[in-house]
């Protein structure tokens, strides 16, 4: 059943992938046959995850923290390239404002490509932790079937050129430099560690749509300031010096002048 | 090597075309960055003895890019890069400075596996520098000579852009994948022109904008690096930099951004902005170029502009904060530009009847009836990077064109040229004396805020006593002293226990040798840290320890400050600074040499008391000045004579090999 959903891509002349897709469904037809049969057969029917990561781009402030903590808590280095979450800044090609940033997060699909390509059932739902889609590190054999699979651009499912296999998402439940617990049960080291709170954990399913349904509104109420202004007023001062309102004299002043 | 550091600094000599490696370890007592950069520059500029140290457009003149240890680990407000080396901006001579940048671009030169880049020489034809991990070539900038720095940018990041595989974001380089762009530092048509007013561009708003570094790009033949990276940065403990960033999350300084905001890569603060008229990430000093326009649009403009050309804001600041000053000269009409600079001058000289058309300074080609409109600011971007008319003198700085124009004299006397000290504009130095001295005993502007709020008036009820006690207790090693934060500048208690006294030089040499290390050398941005008034020094450390793993207390990285800053001196030495030399513009000792006093102001301690004062009356007494700096001279282990370091300063700070140097050119300090 998953065979007959491939994508295109596997239809083309045989390259190096290719030629490991074979060898890997080879070994899954032999030594994993279980796990592969137990995986397809399971394809149309998944559970729904009980946890998905919901993010606003207009919140976010490029700062990129949440991919150098992915990186952090699941390989130990510092590395944007091995994070799970990545959030492409269009810059310096100076696109304006939301769109400068693109925010790639993994949706936790209710009909997951990835693991029904998946041809050794290395990326499976993970049901003894709340059907979260993830990768088992130790079956998967790089093929790279699951990143060509992925709906959605840039993909999801990530390459790790140091291991030489795919990495996805986990919601941090196997994250071994996380001193939180993960899961969709607890904490996740990109959404504790935003400082523009752009990432958030929520339990339903958001609408499947092509970006709407995950970029949501999560900006706070509007504070009255946006930054902590140096020309607050204090109340030990006179308001002729360091008032806000001695501040906005002078604009009007210079603007007269 | 300890964690952070990625091990290799690349060498490369425009002149030979030769690219080489240093080895990371050989600078790691001097921690990263500035530290890094002004060590490599002693070796490679000073120590050799061949070269006077006179002209910064000299292909001798090494400029080392340096990053710090804790960039691209996930520490917030860490990833800047700092550029050291001959700067043309200095007046009357050209100083050693330095400036940094914050962006993506230090971030991406740890992860593409170099602590820095150093750059030599001089190419015989414009080029650029595009470093991809480990490949580093030096390619032909022909057709990127003349194009604005975006252009320039945009340019280089299609000439980089390699293969892709599994969807267009994703770019494969080498066997490893990524989705960052190459992140590029350059120079617009202003650094071409060799303009001692030039800055070193980054991404669509980032600046290194103090030191006209911009111009020795130029003067190098030198157009863009570009950095492309895809490797891993080790960490000695990664949940420990995850802990302490939570821990941080939780200060009451923090709060978190609205829409719209932007940051550097990876900090916490959202202080820059995405949702501008230009998008991307500009910052206050941008925008404060056109501060005093109503319309935020037309400041995003000149801001815009400004950046594609690659002038400086700072260099080429128009005003701001205008205030009313007791005894100030007459010509301000009681509105003293507390931060001014070329744009202010440009209008006192018009107005005084000077500068204009046919008038004694021609002010052809700029439109001196439409200053301070978006017009005159475009007319003066072009004719400096054109040299075009009147900005040929511009293009050397407001102190040099004073020079050509006869007004030296007069204007820095009279205050007209508002620049405390080395040709540099002002930036608030008063009633803050800490800001003031480090102008003189740097080259110019600190541009360091650390001690601004903490010393200003409590805002929780506190007794200003109380609070500046507290505030002891974390200047480490100079505890216990209040005095250090009494600003008394009138009378016997200025010399007793004020801004003449020993007390005094603690401060500064406190604020000197934290920033030495930890903005400059840590390259964490000094709008982020010191927090003096709540996490620090504790997350400074927390920080520090959490990713190169080593042991260092406060007090231990305190010492490593007072090193660089000491290096830092020697090459001053080595390159004429002494007593003399080191001096305020005359202004700055008269009425109205004060500024725009934020935070309540100052402590004063007077009459047995104290209290929070603006200060708005302060200036600076010339005996006072030299009586801070025998103290200062002898705290640093400098001697008072001439400010040079002694022999038992450098042992004691592990640098004995300075010694030959400094005593063969007949400049090594003797007595105290």
């Amino acid at each position: 059943m998953a065979k007959s959903k491939k994508p295109e891509s596997n239809k083309k002349s045989v390259s190096r992938r290719d030629f490991l897709v074979s060898a890997g469904a080879a070994i899954a037809a032999g030594t994993l046959g279980v796990c592969a049969s137990e995986s397809t057969a399971a394809a149309s029917s998944y559970e729904p995850s009980t946890g998905y990561i919901v993010h606003d781009s207009r919140l976010c402030l490029g700062c990129q923290s949440c991919m150098f903590a992915c990186s952090m808590v699941h390989e130990g280095v510092a590395n944007p390239s091995l994070s799970r979450i990545q959030i492409i800044r269009d810059a310096p090609s100076f696109t304006k404002y939301p769109y400068d940033i693109i925010m790639s997060v993994c949706r936790q699909c209710v009909t997951p490509l990835c693991v029904q390509n998946c041809p050794t059932g290395a990326c499976h739902v993970d049901v003894a932790n709340g059907n979260i889609r993830r990768i088992d590190e130790d079956k998967c054999i790089g093929c790279g079937r699951c990143i060509e699979s992925c709906p959605h651009k840039p993909h999801r499912t990530i390459w790790n050129p140091v291991k030489n296999i795919s990495i996805k998402c986990d919601l941090c439940v196997d994250a071994p430099y996380w001193g939180k617990k993960g899961g969709p049960d607890g904490h996740q080291a990109c959404v504790d560690i935003c400082p523009a709170n752009a990432l958030k954990l929520v339990h339903e399913p958001p609408p499947q749509t092509d970006v709407t349904g995950y970029d949501v509104d999560l900006a706070p109420p509007p504070r009255k300031k946006v930054m902590p202004s140096i020309f607050e007023e204090n109340p030990t001062t006179k308001q002729e010096w360091g008032g806000k309102h001695y501040v906005r004299r002078i604009y009007r002043e210079n603007t007269k002048s | 090597m300890s964690g952070g550091y990625t091990g290799k600094i690349l060498r490369v000599d425009l002149t030979s075309k030769s690219i080489s490696t240093i080895d990371t370890a050989k600078y790691e007592e001097f921690g990263g960055g500035y530290g890094m950069g002004t060590a490599i520059f002693w070796d490679l500029a000073v120590a050799p003895g061949e070269w006077d140290l006179k002209d910064p457009y000299d292909p001798r003149n090494v400029l080392p890019i340096m990053v710090g240890p804790l960039a691209a680990t996930g520490v917030p407000g860490s990833g800047r890069t700092n550029i050291c080396g001959l700067s043309p901006e200095t007046f009357p001579s050209c100083e050693f400075w330095r400036s940094n940048l914050g962006g993506r671009f230090g971030t991406m030169m740890k992860l593409a596996g170099w602590d820095g880049v150093v750059v030599e020489g001089k190419a015989d034809q414009p080029v650029w520098i595009n470093i991809i991990n480990d490949q580093v070539k030096i390619e032909d900038a022909k057709e990127l000579w003349g194009l604005d720095t975006w252009q320039t940018q945009n340019r280089i990041t299609s000439m980089v852009g390699g293969k892709t595989r599994f969807g267009e974001e994703w770019q494969q380089i080498g066997s490893t994948y990524t989705t960052g762009r190459p992140q590029i530092l350059c120079i617009g048509p202003v650094g071409e022109a060799k303009s001692r007013l030039a800055a070193l561009i980054h991404g669509s708003g980032v600046s290194a904008r103090v030191g006209g570094h911009g111009a020795v790009f130029g003067a190098k033949n030198l157009k863009a690096i570009s950095v492309t990276g895809t490797g891993s940065v080790q960490i000695s403990d990664p949940e420990g930099i995850l802990d302490a960033r939570l821990h941080q999350m939780q200060s009451p300084s923090f709060l978190p951004a609205q829409p719209g905001a932007a940051s550097c890569m990876p900090c916490l603060r959202g202080d820059r902005r995405r949702s501008n008229y230009y998008g991307g990430e500009t910052m206050c000093a941008d925008q404060g170029w056109f501060f005093s326009h109503p319309n935020p649009t037309v400041q995003d403009r000149a801001a815009e502009a400004l950046i594609k050309y690659g002038l400086s804001s700072w260099s080429a600041h128009f005003h701001a904060f205008s205030i009313d000053i007791a005894g100030a000269p007459e010509f301000f009409r009681k509105k003293v530009p507390t931060d001014s600079g070329l744009g202010w001058y440009l209008q006192y000289l018009h107005e005084q009847g000077l500068l204009g058309p046919g008038k004694q300074i021609d002010s052809a080609p700029l439109p001196m009836d439409q200053w301070g409109e978006l017009s005159f600011r475009l007319a003066l971007l072009d004719a400096i990077a054109r040299r075009e008319g009147i900005g040929d003198a511009l293009a050397e700085g407001c102190a040099r064109a004073a020079q050509k124009w006869g007004r030296l004299e007069t204007d820095r006397d009279s205050g007209a040229l508002r620049l405390p000290a080395w040709g540099a504009t002002s930036h608030w130095t008063m009633p803050w004396v800490e800001w003031a001295y480090a102008y003189i005993l740097g080259a110019g502007d600190p541009a360091w805020h650390g001690f601004m709020a903490p010393v200003g008036a409590p805002r929780d009820g506190t007794p200003l006593e109380k609070s500046l006690e507290k505030l002891s207790k974390k200047t480490i090693p100079y505890t216990d002293d209040i005095f250090m934060f009494n600003y008394a500048w009138k009378g016997e208690e200025a010399w007793k226990t004020g801004i003449y006294s020993p007390h005094k030089a603690k401060q500064v040499a406190w604020s000197r040798h934290y920033s030495s290390f930890w903005n400059e050398s840590m390259a964490f941005c000094e709008m982020f840290l010191p927090e003096l008034g709540s996490d620090s020094p504790e997350i400074e450390i927390m920080y520090y320890r959490a990713v190169t793993g080593k042991k260092d207390s406060f007090a231990d990285t305190m010492r490593i400050g007072q090193k660089i800053w000491t290096l830092e001196r020697a090459i001053r030495v080595m390159h004429g600074r002494s007593r003399q030399t080191e001096d305020f513009f005359p202004y700055m000792y008269k009425p109205g040499a004060s500024g725009f006093a934020i935070y309540g102001g100052v402590p004063i301690y007077e009459n047995g008391k104290w209290r929070s004062d603006p200060a708005p009356g302060m200036y600076l007494d010339r005996k006072g000045v030299d009586d801070f700096k025998s103290h200062f001279y002898a705290l640093e282990g400098w001697d008072n004579e001439h400010g040079w370091p002694t022999r038992k300063t450098l042992e004691k700070l592990g640098m004995g090999r300075l010694v030959k140097t400094l005593r063969d050119s007949g400049k090594l300090g003797t007595v105290l």
